[in-house]
């Protein structure tokens, strides 16, 4: 009877399963991607319509603070024609993926707002997801000329976001060790960039100066977000490599091709010569205990107002740019608004808002804020020749160059956090083979995509 | 807070219909699997002209319902959709368009090539098995140990009680903070502190392959022995007092009566915590994704099907991973209740 009974539900429970891949299966088709969806547009008590905007600040940032400012005044000059904004802070409290997760949530509840900021790497996966809108005929050409060529967000030719600000990173280091130390490095600039071997050069010095793992900190251990990556990849360029194919779907003989090796062992060896190393404390440069940090522009307003036993003026620190081997390269990228896929046919209150928030109004009052870049031609900036800020913005025009525009990017990241990982616990792995593994990797989801 | 793919799915704009019809199908066998059930147990109850015994099921099938309809809603569902994922190609950022795309054994080839390749996967699996290997008997032996040692009626033993079962009440993520600072990388961290004073280096213990899961291992059995405890205390609590007494006139000393009195009479109890612990540290997640993030030598299955799933979007994938981990535990467990089976 027992047996019986057993029979009977595993046969049940199969039965199910069998119907809901049927149920699954049969509608192959599926009702469309949602293109002809119209959804209505939210309008508030007074009669305005309203227009959401989500950003992964929090709000009692800065930046958030400057956002809401800037949303206030939208809401001020546009009380007339009846638009008012909103604006949601999901900040990203627990690392770089829970903003993410947070809009894919979002998306598959259908409760999009109309705008959303997004890292401009993922720029290829929304787009080909369709989770952010084809913008190109809606934002007028002289606008989009005014931007950076390299800051706009397109894929496949299309535009698909607007920067509000760029970046650009690069070698701040402290000028008192570096006396002490006997390193002169006023030769090398954004338009006379140093080589690998002249950067070793200097790295030997400090550790002789500073102690073993002490002379830069190149944040090998900040692989659990975006942030190594972002620092990290360019390395790969200047020595002459590449991480994808143009159309984003190889891997397989760029990300494991000898060049992008080449570059990846220039980092091992700073590790294996023990010019850094993980024990270094986040702020340990910020305390005159390491010669160099590799950071990009959010940290001057740190060096400028926080950290004054060490840095009680510019004299104390500078910014040195990217060193080269093959051809020079630095870090771009930053974070854009775009509009969503959201179903509602009419986007004319979004652009607006999406405008007033890249103007460069708008530009201009959150970089001073940030410390980042502007990423319109036409803010005013006044950085003085030689300051960080110019050094910055000259190493963007002259060599920066974006990460892969893949919409497989998501494990592009992954894949290349593994490897910084692997590199950073030196001697005792063979990283070399994990190159291939997660090229392998990567290259099969890019083939899932295709 | 994340809520479970099929229920997002499920609100996704046109995936809704498909999924509230295949939903409704499956809560339908579903129903009419437990109607079985009943309708055999009433079939064998038919002769025997027992009302008592007629009403007591009825009343135990209709005390059982709000359980069945619990798991049926959060575990039946979500692994016969899981199932079904696990054949597809969705992906979660594009959930219309790979919901229904069906690529047949296309993920598990995938798994078996990235195991073969020795990618990420085949080092989920290999820290998985450390994992297990290294906290089952640890968590079992610590959990062991502090129930006889708190068993004893000595004045404070509630106080350790206490002390023992606190790390369980306490959020993983704030024990795994909590032993970060303890570890961290930097000569101010506790421990490089501590061995600084004896002249060593600082150590990134949470890097460093050959102790990145050894620490992840302590912190779990530390946080997690402590509700064993309990169960083992009260398996300690149902062995005869007399057994100890004859034994002692007998002249056994401490040891001979934990193995020839404690040792079996917790042996179901033992069984129980098996494979409990078993199963939850198969299942481990939390402490690498708090304590060293997505990384290769501290990535386990359930992480990596959590970062598959969700970081990289790739469900079907990850579904697919989850149906093999599935039938891998419960293969080892099958054998685990065979082996320790009852004679």
């Amino acid at each position: 009877m027992k047996r019986i009974r057993n029979i009977l539900v595993a046969a049940l429970l199969i039965l199910a399963m069998i119907f809901a891949f049927a149920s699954c299966g049969t509608d192959g088709t599926g009702d469309g991607d949602g293109d002809g969806d119209t959804v209505e547009p939210e309008v508030d008590e007074q009669g305005n319509t309203v227009v959401r905007v989500m950003v992964h600040v929090d709000a009692k940032s800065a930046e958030g603070i400057a956002y809401q400012k800037r949303i206030d005044a939208f809401n001020r000059a546009y009380a007339d024609e009846k638009i008012r904004a909103t604006i949601i802070y999901k900040a990203r409290t627990s690392g770089a993926s829970s903003y993410e997760t947070e809009l894919n949530t979002m998306r598959l509840e259908g409760t999009l707002p109309d705008i959303i900021t997004f890292d401009a790497p993922n720029c290829a996966s929304y787009a080909f997801s369709e989770l952010i809108y084809d913008i190109t005929d809606l934002v007028p050409t002289d606008v989009q000329n005014d931007f950076y060529a390299i800051s706009l967000n397109t894929y496949n030719g299309r535009l698909y976001g607007l920067p509000i600000q760029e970046s650009s990173a690069g070698f701040f280091y402290n000028k008192k060790i570096f006396a002490a130390a006997g390193i002169d490095v006023s030769a090398y600039s954004v338009e006379n960039p140093w080589t690998f071997a002249q950067f070793k050069d200097v790295c030997a010095r400090l550790k002789s100066y500073l102690g073993d793992g002490k002379a830069v900190d190149m944040r090998l251990d900040a692989t659990k977000d975006e942030t190594a990556t972002y620092l990290l990849y360019p390395f790969i360029y200047a020595a002459g490599g590449e991480f994808t194919s143009a159309d984003g779907f190889t891997a397989q003989g760029y990300l494991n091709s000898d060049a992008s090796k080449n570059g990846f062992r220039f980092l091992r060896e700073l590790v294996d010569a023990k010019y850094t190393s993980n024990t270094i404390n986040p702020t340990d440069f910020f305390t005159g205990k390491v010669g160099m940090y590799l950071s990009s522009g959010w940290t001057i307003p740190d060096l400028d107002n926080k950290y004054p036993d060490t840095f009680a003026s510019r004299d104390d620190w500078g910014l040195l740019p990217y060193p080269k081997e093959v051809s020079a390269a630095s870090a771009t990228g930053s974070w854009s608004f775009g509009l969503t896929d959201n179903g509602k046919a009419d986007k004319t209150p979004a652009v607006k808002l999406l405008l007033w928030l890249t103007s460069a109004e708008s530009s201009k009052a959150i970089t001073d804020t940030t410390g980042m870049i502007p990423a319109r031609k036409s803010v005013e900036t006044n950085y003085a020749v030689g300051s960080p800020e110019y050094t910055l913005l000259k190493q963007l025009e002259l060599s920066g160059r974006a990460r892969p525009a893949t919409v497989a990017y998501p494990n592009f990241s992954t894949a290349f956090s593994q490897i910084i990982y692997k590199i950073s616990i030196g001697s005792v792995d063979d990283f070399m083979a994990t190159i291939d593994t997660q090229t392998a990797t990567l290259q099969r989801e890019m083939n899932s995509k295709k | 807070m994340i809520q479970p793919t099929y229920l997002l799915a499920a609100k996704s704009s046109n995936g809704s219909a498909q999924m509230i019809r295949s939903t409704l199908i499956i809560a339908l066998v579903f129903v009419a699997a437990f109607l079985v059930l009943f309708a055999v147990d009433l079939w064998r109850k038919r002769g025997k002209r027992d009302g008592y015994r007629l009403r007591s099921s009825v009343t135990a099938y209709l005390m059982l319902l709000p359980a069945v309809v619990l798991a049926f809603i959060f575990i039946m569902l979500p692994i016969l959709y899981s199932l079904g994922y696990a054949f597809t190609n969705f992906n979660l950022m594009r959930p219309e368009k790979t919901m229904n795309d069906f690529v047949g054994l296309a993920n598990f080839q995938r798994a078996f090539e990235e195991i073969r390749d020795r990618g990420t996967l085949y080092h989920a699996i290999i820290n998985t098995l450390k994992f297990v290997v290294g906290v089952v008997p640890l968590q079992i032996g610590l959990a062991l140990g502090l129930a006889i040692f708190v068993n004893r009626p000595k004045p404070g033993v509630k106080i350790f009680k206490v002390c023992f079962f606190a790390p369980v009440v306490i959020s993983l993520s704030v024990t795994s903070y909590l032993w970060l600072s303890i570890l961290s990388p930097s000569e101010t961290g506790l421990l490089n502190s501590l061995i600084g004073i004896f002249g060593a280096e600082p150590h990134d213990w949470l890097r460093d392959p050959k102790t990145a899961m050894l620490w992840i291992v302590i912190l779990s059995a530390w946080q997690g022995c402590g509700y064993q405890m309990l169960i083992f205390l009260s398996g300690l609590t149902n062995i005869r007092s007399d057994l100890y007494e004859a034994a002692s006139l007998d002249g056994a000393g401490a040891w001979q009566k934990f193995l020839h009195i404690t040792c079996p009479g917790l042996r179901s109890t033992f069984v129980f915590v098996l494979v409990t612990v078993f199963i939850g540290a198969c299942r481990v997640m939390i402490q690498p994704m708090l304590m060293t993030g997505y990384q290769e030598h501290t990535v386990t299955l359930s992480y990596f099907m959590y970062y598959t799933g969700y970081r990289d979007y790739s469900v079907g994938y990850s579904s697919a991973v989850a149906l093999l981990m599935t039938i891998i535990i419960g293969i080892i467990t099958f054998v685990q209740r065979r082996v320790l089976k009852e004679k």
